[in-house]
């Protein structure tokens, strides 16, 4: 379920129906992409574009359009779905699993950007960006229990 | 003093003078010379600082006429005081991303006091409280110094450019919040301010006494924030509880926004006035050599290795080593931003890039 859009449609839905939530962090302004390797060598490619305290864009890109983004996730389907199921297990990131851990440390989940500007703006907006993935938590477990 | 004609025939029954007897001549009445009837639309997030640049409102000049605090844009008289500004061209101060980033800050404020879970805080083995409370406590002695160093440059900056003064004015108080949320942090878990160095102190002395606004800019923005947006993001992995990690996040992002502000100030420095390079560069050739005694200061640095090992246990098999391998990134990072700004330097840096493991060809081309 990690690698379709439904995931992220659900999230940025979630994050239009949280404004008190996010309106306390403040705006943010950019694009985010997300490639995810799949282990038959094919690739998920996400493009979220956040707006002011809203995800207004959740797109799948072709491959090498992730460097339109202001910057770019890079990892293997299995790293990503372990960061979603820790979030699902805590309620949000935990230890190793918050984004910025997990692109400090640059081995399962990179972070890439064709211009430093791009990479700074990961952490200019990081608290918005941890909690758009930690909505994951009640996303996933709802989607759980209607498939149960 | 006298009404102006056209005045008088819109306005006949003014009088011209208060009842205190001075004169009047209710000039403001006429409006704006040429701007008069300019109504800026509001954007989806309300009006911004760049919703009322327009006309000649949005216009910065390079070099602007008066020294005065009078409004830019303002029917200014010829005879108004000169306020002893000494950064009076543009390229002193601006960045093109400055109305942006002051909108983000004020967008993005957050409160030491409400906005960090302190109620999770747990107790820690000692090893790592003592640890937490002295990296806070070099980071709440450190942090002020990039709320000084704009205070001390900001008032001598043309009022004209009042973007970039509001944005300084916002990183003021970011590092405010900063120096009272690692003072919170060393207090609140039962351990305290721990060990302050007079070489740290040193340091920071030969930052705040850099001699030009462009020297003091490029050692703190640049070099400095640069440093410790990274140690914010290292921070932030070795977080031991959410009260930590909430903290290292939310500094990490005010960090970044004041990074963002000196790449791309320096940048327009540079572009608008080539000669300021060699005085950028002389001051990176000192600050790096502090910022790499800094970064080795046997408290911040040790302190960090012990929470980068999770223990005392592992800290030369796991903290250092680690360490080290994060410095590389730290490296990495402000190298890029440098080549970002315009001001290269690959070429004359003396720091030892082979030994730090640093790849050139990556800082150079797009994706790293």
């Amino acid at each position: 379920m990690i690698d379709s859009l439904t995931l992220y449609d659900r999230l940025a839905k979630e994050m239009a129906d949280s404004p008190n939530q996010y309106e306390l962090l403040g705006d943010i302004d950019m694009d985010l992409a997300i490639v995810m390797n799949r282990p038959d060598g094919s690739a998920f490619r996400l493009m979220l574009g956040f707006a002011g305290i809203n995800c207004e864009k959740v797109a799948e890109v072709e491959a090498g359009d992730e460097a339109n983004a202001d910057c770019w996730l890079v990892g293997d389907l299995e790293h990503f779905q372990a960061m979603f199921d820790n979030i699902t297990a805590n309620g949000q990131a935990t230890g190793e699993w918050t984004l910025n851990t997990l692109t400090l440390m640059d081995e399962r989940i990179l972070l890439r950007a064709s211009d430093p500007m791009g990479w700074d703006m990961f952490h200019r907006f990081n608290q918005t960006l941890q909690e758009f993935f930690d909505g994951a938590s009640s996303v996933l477990s709802s989607a759980t229990s209607e498939e149960s | 003093m006298v009404i102006a004609t056209d005045i008088l025939d819109k306005y006949p029954d003014l009088p011209d003078t208060n009842p205190s007897g001075t004169h009047l001549d209710w000039a403001w009445l006429a409006g704006h010379e040429s701007e008069w009837g300019i109504r800026p639309k509001p954007s989806a997030r309300g009006l911004t600082m760049m919703d009322i640049a327009v006309g000649s409102y949005g216009e910065v000049p390079e070099v602007p006429k008066h020294r005065a605090m009078a409004a830019r844009g303002a029917d200014i008289d010829d005879d108004v005081p000169d306020m002893g500004y000494i950064l009076n061209k543009k390229s002193d101060v601006w960045a093109e991303n400055v109305s942006e980033l002051y909108e983000e800050a004020v967008a993005r404020q957050w409160s030491a006091t409400r906005d960090i879970p302190w109620n999770e805080l747990q107790e820690l083995p000692s090893d790592l409280e003592h640890a937490m409370c002295q990296l806070c406590t070099t980071l709440s002695e450190i942090e002020m110094i990039a709320s000084d160093l704009p205070a001390k440059w900001r008032w001598r900056m043309n009022h004209e450019f009042l973007e970039a003064k509001m944005f300084l004015c916002t990183q003021i108080m970011d590092e405010a919040r900063h120096t009272e949320v690692f003072r919170k942090r060393a207090l609140a878990n039962g351990g305290g301010l721990l060990k302050s160095r007079a070489g740290t102190e040193s340091l920071l002395r030969t930052i705040i006494e850099a001699k030009t606004y462009t020297q003091a800019t490029a050692l703190l923005h640049l070099l400095g924030e640069g440093f410790i947006l990274d140690l914010f993001r290292q921070g932030e992995a070795i977080a031991p509880t959410e009260v930590e990690k909430r903290i290292f996040r939310m500094t990490m992002q005010d960090e970044a926004r004041h990074v963002a502000y000196g790449t791309l100030h320096i940048r327009h420095s540079v572009e608008n006035d080539p000669d300021v390079a060699e005085e950028i560069h002389e001051a990176l050739d000192h600050g790096e050599h502090a910022m790499v005694a800094l970064g080795g200061n046997p408290d911040m640095s040790t302190s960090l290795a012990l929470l980068l090992a999770g223990g005392a246990e592992k800290v030369e098999e796991v903290g250092f080593p680690l360490q080290q391998r994060l410095n590389k990134n730290q490296f990495t990072s402000y190298l890029a931003r440098c080549e970002r700004a315009g001001i290269s330097r690959l070429e004359r840096t003396q720091l030892p890039l082979d030994k730090l493991g640093i790849d050139i060809e990556a800082i150079k081309g797009p994706g790293g």
